[in-house]
């Protein structure tokens, strides 16, 4: 048995729980070595960043898993999120304070979760029905690109093409020894990881994520089991929507920057951590989200902004071709993945 | 005798084949009738109609004198209406007990544990798995626990579509035991077989299809001694 097939048998939250303690020991391990400390807040903010790309590329994961879909509108979500809070907070909310701000951003949250919603009824269920096999896969995607394109375009309609700032920050910072924590940003990195780990719960462990994991299997049999799938699909596109919503708002709540094509970044690293962490599996997912945040941050850190993005890639690039599957995906690519 | 499963002209196409043609047929309450034929008569089709997989082009489909033809396979389910289908279709990404209880997915009441400890009861290899991954599970335990996912459902008919397919001889036998165990207590069984004799030894009636129309129907007995079906099916067994 190698390895990561020991690291594959131990349950996920036991492996989370340690990779979180080992990660709190290396950063503070880090922090007490001479001059380490810029470094170990290098570290802190690529998991930070991190965790926005946890988000989404588990929202990739979900639509992959159960539907065998690239759902190409999911970094429209994630931007919607941003750009509906950044309109709500700059014309519509009569706020100063920052954390009035923050208020802003709820709603912007049940705007990517509506958005997802109408993208799955007009595109996925609508199209599905009316079309064989051929077509059932190509469809949906190529629809689901024409949906990104409707809502960049309609925000750039209504909110204007420029990017945009959230005149107040979120800072309130925590000062740990020599690094400075900021606790709105250490806030939604554990809301979106909770988040992430209530969706692995409900797909083991409960009715609804039965029946997910058999769609996922095989919508066929679900169907014979007494499995409605169209009443099911909509709950993967709400968890999406979830997913890219509240990574939106992390972005917001780290960078308070905001653009209309804010999702076309997040969303091809969300992509690659995706595959980096193993295609179809959450926890792949999760390792992959961090791993690239992290990549990122310490290769700007390294080699500037530019040569970062060159880094980043070369080094997804190099472990896709050493470890295919990657790093907790089995060696089964196709259906029956979650 | 009064009528489970009623099957009025029914028609399957896909594209271009025209798989089933005009087929009636008819189970009683708690009786096991059968459906035999050569590959590609339009059995599997014939079933996956009946249980709401496939679309039929026409025909009627009446579940206990209500008229389900226009229902989803998960209301006919809730009816119980229970396909097993074939290859079993036993879902190897989930452990045997959840299998289990995506076979009782569409039920509310909370008998589900007590059923499924009494499937545990009945099969001990189930039992023994329960916690393991459906993939590890030999032939015969698959056929088990595909009969078992469809009784947690409460059928009130349940169609097999081939289920000896694969199986030793030992495990036929004892599959067909089951099989008359299950009618005994009250289930009606709408049985699709490769294995006439096993079949029509089980059934009290019987149909033989051929390119999609039955062409032949009767008691399992006259069909048994049925020289033309002998001749035709009895043959290669
Ligand atoms: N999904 C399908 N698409 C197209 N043709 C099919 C499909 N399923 C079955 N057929 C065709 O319908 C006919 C009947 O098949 P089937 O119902 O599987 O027969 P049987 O179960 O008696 O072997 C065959 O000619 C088969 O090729
Ligand atoms: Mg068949």
């Amino acid at each position: 048995m190698s390895a990561a097939a020991g690291v594959r048998g131990a349950h996920p939250l036991v492996v989370s729980a340690g990779v979180a303690v080992g990660c709190v020991a290396a950063i503070a391990g880090l922090a007490a070595l001479p001059g380490g400390a810029t470094l170990a807040q290098q570290v802190v903010s690529g998991l930070m960043l991190g965790g926005i790309y946890v988000a989404v590329a588990v929202a990739f994961t979900l639509t992959i898993g159960v539907l065998n879909f690239l759902n190409f509108t999911i970094p429209t979500m994630f931007m919607l999120t941003g750009m509906v809070a950044w309109g709500l907070a700059r014309h519509g909310l009569p706020f100063t304070e920052a954390w009035h701000w923050a208020l802003a951003l709820p709603p912007g949250i049940v705007v990517a979760i509506l958005a997802s919603l109408v993208v799955e009824r007009f595109t996925f269920r609508y199209l599905k029905t009316r079309h064989g096999d051929a077509t059932e896969h190509a469809i949906p995607l190529v629809s689901s690109l024409g949906f990104l394109l409707i809502f960049e375009h309609l925000v750039l309609i209504v909110l204007g093409s420029d990017a945009q700032s959230f005149p107040v920050r979120f800072r309130l910072d925590w000062q740990v020894g020599p690094l400075v924590v900021g606790l709105p940003q250490l806030a939604s990195l554990l809301l979106s990881l909770a988040i992430v780990f209530w969706l692995s719960w409900l797909l083991a462990r409960t009715r609804t994520g039965r029946a997910l994991r058999s769609i996922a299997e095989s919508p066929d049999t679900a169907t014979l089991l007494g499995v409605e799938v169209t009443r099911i699909v909509p709950v993967v596109f709400l968890l999406s929507g979830l997913l890219c919503g509240v990574a939106g708002a992390l972005f917001v709540v780290n960078y308070s920057d905001v653009s209309p094509f804010m999702g076309d970044h997040v969303g091809t690293k969300a992509i690659a951590a995706m595959v980096l962490g193993g295609l179809g599996s959450i926890w792949g997912a999760i390792a992959g989200g961090l791993l690239v945040g992290l990549l990122e941050t310490l290769g700007i850190h390294f080699f500037g902004g530019d040569a970062a993005q060159v880094v980043v890639w070369t080094v997804l690039l190099l472990a896709i071709v050493l470890r295919p599957q990657g790093l907790f995906g089995g060696s089964r690519i196709g259906k029956g993945k979650l | 005798m009064p009528m489970l499963l009623e099957i009025e002209g029914l028609e399957v196409r896909y594209g271009r084949t025209h798989a089933v043609r005009g087929v009636s047929l008819g189970v009683a309450t708690a009786e096991v009738v059968t459906v035999l034929g050569a590959n590609g008569a339009g059995k599997s089709s014939l079933l996956k109609a009946i249980a709401g997989a496939v679309t039929p082009a026409g025909g009627r489909i009446i579940f206990d004198g209500a008229d389900v033809t226009a229902l989803s396979a998960p209301e006919r389910v809730k009816r119980g209406l229970v396909l097993v289908p074939e290859g079993r279709q036993i879902l190897v990404s989930l452990t045997v007990h959840e299998n289990l209880l995506m076979g009782a997915y569409g039920r509310r009441d909370g008998d589900v544990a007590r059923d499924i400890e009494g499937i545990y009861a009945r099969f001990s290899n189930l039992a023994a798995r329960r916690d393991m991954l459906a993939s590890v599970l030999s032939g015969g335990e698959q056929q088990m626990l595909a009969i078992s996912r469809a009784l947690l459902a409460r059928p009130r008919l349940m169609m097999l579509d081939e289920p000896s397919l694969g199986l030793s001889p030992l495990l036929v036998g004892r599959l067909f035991e089951l099989v008359r165990e299950l009618n005994r207590d009250g289930l009606a069984i709408l049985l699709v077989e490769q294995n006439t004799r096993m079949a029509l030894r089980t059934a009290s009636r019987g149909y033989v299809m051929e390119l999609g129309r039955i062409v032949l129907d009767g008691p399992a007995d006259r069909l048994a001694d049925n020289e033309a079906l002998a001749a035709a099916y009895l043959g290669s067994h």
